[in-house]
């Protein structure tokens, strides 16, 4: 395959799309000493490996990747060579830039991509959680960066759309496969665990059934009969289980007051939590807490 | 219309059943809750998730399954898996997490009691056999390696006695989880000087012993009105697992034994005495103040099926094991008895019973180039009811078993209630009510009504179902190979040490 590089800010190809940083194949045929040193990614980094054998560490986390071998690098993590130079061999890469919410608390995709809001969100928390940076044997992946090329090179009538399409079906791509090669698809209950792991850290978060389900690589529907057959509960009652296990624990500590309890136990609001701790407990938050704190 | 709760605490799930007067399940349900290993040896639960699923679960099922049908709650019994070990302070807040009965951090502690002289005494005292599932040899790991845990604990409870006590107020623990505890003695029925000393603690840090029967207290008024439940809603301690999946089997007569294989696995007996084993292979624990369940309890129940079926299954569903399981379970029944020659040692999990060698490992033998994978299934499903076999083989030299039953989702597979007929050589029933735990519990406290005259009235009621005959030539072959089967078993014992220690 031929070398090229197109970067945002020199190439006409990418005027229309500002959220592409870089796209390029390039063909490293000598080493050069501190070419891939610690660097922490800004933007979402895609490599895929057509020739040759790279020795990564991302995240802390050394990775082996060979031809048809996929990495995704996501803002904040850190990546560099094994040995701080990239190796010998051809590389294809896309670098993808994120936008804020507007409350800036965020990373999102922007609206180039047409996936809608919850889609959306939930394939981002699929891709943060999934600690599967480098996927086996992702061809596919090869498929798509070789369309979006064609459509920036030919630049036929519809292209934008198009490469904006092929850019979020990569990204999906991604997800998918993640989850599968996170889970086998043959253990729910440890599959369940993984996902309980991220629910527990991440309690304040208003999880979605989509997110979840993305989490473990199902469909909704599929999911919600899996977790209710397995748990008893439905996904999102599971999930206030949780959260009133916790704020029971933070109760008894009598250090935090009710209302930061409820919010960073993923309640919507103290009110929220009262209604749902009394309807469970017969307590409310504050009677719970005089009679079972441990300072009394 | 009065009916009965019974609330079990398992190991993955509590579940709750309801029962009319007559014992006919009007409903039941479940939820789940995680266990953490933090390290492999570590096998926690969060107390506070469980008290809440619990909570969740019984108010659901009260108010979608129990008021519609204008059913009132006479009584709500407990039970639970055995040796959990949850510490508390002066609050009654809970330090840290619920240690199960599958926990192993204190191995070398129970590897050197065992050996010990003090060892055999507190065995045979407390019929709970020396290893690091019992609450003893928990307690002195924490006084040894977790002493800021250990000094702050006001009491250190069984899990049941947590949830009960945030019920009613009450610190108690029934004798029938008290002598799961290694703490206490199953003859005097006190707490065991000994034992007390070895684990580093008085009587005054253990819950309040009482009898299965016992009404600890009141619900508290805030429950009451959260669960819909009146005041007269009596309140049962209740007992463990293992000893109401025994009553609830039916089994009173000390020539009768049932099979328990759910994940792991047991073979019980009840009788008035204890089975006095040299080799400390018996629990001997107490269902009420005279009467003993004994047994011995294996690791590699159905769970080891399950691992297999996950490792080699197909799984065009995703997740669904159950349908792996039985496609497995089919075309295992196409393989002749004995696997053509293959056999399965099922020591994933180590093992307790017969062997009781935490370094047990798996191993399947005698490979043959014409062996495909249809014998390495049937051969997984001898070799897991080979050691249940081996179970019954030691309770034999203490009693003569004439009839047995099965209860638990392995056992009571059909295929695998023929092969255990088969191996013991003696008919095999199956019992009308599949869920044993909740019926042993229900039994307890219609008794504790005056519904039954006592327990062996009770265990009388129970209905079997269907009897599985014996088939003497299957017999014959089962028994050709069961006896390289044990022969392997301990023949390895240094070559297990040694694998182990390089896992």
């Amino acid at each position: 395959m031929n070398q090229f590089f197109l970067h945002h800010k020199q190439s006409k190809e990418l005027e229309d799309f500002p959220h592409i940083l870089e796209f390029a194949v390039r063909k490293n045929t000598s080493i050069q000493l501190n070419s891939l040193g610690a660097t922490t990614s800004e933007s979402i980094r895609i490599y895929y490996v057509l020739e040759g054998k790279f020795e990564w560490v991302i995240n802390d986390h050394q990775h082996i990747l060979y031809p048809g071998d996929l990495a995704m690098i996501l803002p904040g993590k850190t990546f560099q060579g094994k040995k701080d130079f990239l190796d010998i061999g051809t590389l294809f890469w896309i670098q993808i830039q994120l936008e804020k919410t507007e409350d800036n608390k965020r990373m999102v995709l922007g609206n180039w991509s047409g996936l809608s809001g919850r889609e959306s969100a939930a394939i981002w928390r699929v891709l943060q959680l999934n600690s599967a940076p480098v996927l086996v044997k992702l061809t596919e992946a090869l498929n798509i960066l070789q369309s979006i090329q064609n459509e920036l090179h030919q630049q036929q009538i519809g292209y934008t759309t198009r490469v904006n399409h092929l850019i979020t079906e990569l990204l999906i791509l991604i997800a998918r496969q993640s989850t599968h090669q996170n889970n086998l698809r043959r253990d729910f209950p440890q599959t369940f665990m993984k996902l309980e792991q991220a629910l527990r850290q991440n309690l304040s978060h208003q999880w979605t059934v989509e997110e979840m389900a993305g989490m473990v690589g199902l469909g909704s529907t599929a999911f919600t009969e899996k977790v209710k057959n397995y748990t008893g509960f439905s996904p999102l009652n599971y999930l206030i289980n949780i959260r009133i296990s916790e704020a029971i624990k933070l109760l008894r500590k009598e250090e935090e007051n009710v209302t930061s309890i409820a919010l960073e136990t993923g309640f919507y609001s103290s009110q929220h939590f009262s209604t749902t701790f009394k309807k469970l407990t017969g307590y409310t938050p504050g009677e719970f807490r005089k009679r079972n704190s441990s300072k009394k | 219309m009065e009916c009965i709760i019974t609330v079990e605490l398992g190991t993955n799930a509590v579940r709750v059943f309801a029962f009319d007067l007559m014992g006919n399940t009007l409903g039941s349900t479940k939820g789940s809750y995680p266990t953490f290993h933090s390290d492999p040896d570590y096998s926690e639960q969060d107390p506070e998730q469980i008290f809440i699923t619990m909570l969740y679960v019984l108010k659901n099922f009260i108010t979608e399954k129990i008021q519609p049908k204008k059913y009132k709650v006479h009584s709500i019994c407990f039970l639970a898996s055995m040796h959990s070990v949850l510490a508390i302070d002066a609050n009654g807040v809970p330090l840290g997490n619920v240690i199960t009965w599958a926990d192993n951090r204190g191995k070398k502690e129970a590897q050197e009691l065992k050996n010990s002289g003090i060892g055999k005494k507190l065995y045979d005292a407390t019929g709970t056999p020396i290893h690091p599932m019992s609450p003893l040899v928990k307690i002195a790991w924490l006084k040894k390696n977790d002493s800021e845990r250990f000094d702050k604990t006001y009491k250190f409870l069984a899990l049941k006695s947590y949830i009960v006590q945030q019920l009613t107020g009450e610190y108690v623990i029934d004798y029938s989880l008290a002598s799961a505890t290694g703490m206490l003695n199953i003859h005097t029925l006190k707490w065991e000087a000994n034992a007390l000393d070895y684990a580093g603690i008085t009587q005054e840090k253990l819950p309040d012993l009482s009898s299965v029967f016992t009404t600890p207290g009141k619900l508290r008024k805030e429950y009451q009105n959260s669960l819909g439940l009146s005041s007269s809603t009596r309140i049962i301690i209740g007992s463990s697992d293992g000893c109401m999946a025994t009553l609830g089997a039916g089994i009173w007569s000390e020539d009768k034994a049932t099979i328990t294989i759910e994940d792991s696995g047991a073979v019980r007996v009840v009788g008035k005495q204890v089975l006095r084993d040299d080799q400390q292979r018996f629990f001997n624990y107490l269902l009420t103040e005279n009467h003993y369940v004994s047994g011995g309890p294996t690791n590699n129940g159905g769970v080891i099926f399950e691992w297999f079926a996950k490792q080699f299954g197909d799984f065009e569903k995703a997740f669904d094991v159950e349908y792996e399981m039985e496609n497995l379970i089919h075309e295992a029944s196409n393989v002749s008895v004995g696997s053509e020659g293959l056999l399965f040692l099922p020591y994933l999990l180590g093992e307790r019973a017969p062997l009781w060698n935490p370094n047990a490992r798996g191993c399947y033998f005698g490979l043959n180039i014409k062996h495909e994978r249809k014998h390495f299934i049937r051969a997984t499903i001898e070799g897991m009811l080979y050691e249940i076999y081996s179970i019954g083989k030691i309770l034999g030299e203490h009693r003569t078993i004439s009839g047995l039953s099965v209860n638990g989702s392995f056992a009571t597979i059909p295929f695998c209630t023929q092969l255990i007929a088969d191996l013991y050589d003696r008919p095999v029933s199956t019992i009308k009510n599949s869920n044993t735990c909740g019926l042993g519990a229900f039994l307890l406290t219609a008794t504790d009504m005056g519904i039954y005259a006592n327990l062996e009235e009770a265990a009388k009621s129970v209905v079997l179902e269907e009897t599985y005959n014996p088939r003497k030539q299957d017999h014959n072959i089962y028994m050709q190979y069961f006896e390289i089967f044990q022969r392997l078993s301990t023949k390895l014992e240094d070559e297990f040490e040694q694998i182990a220690k390089l896992q």
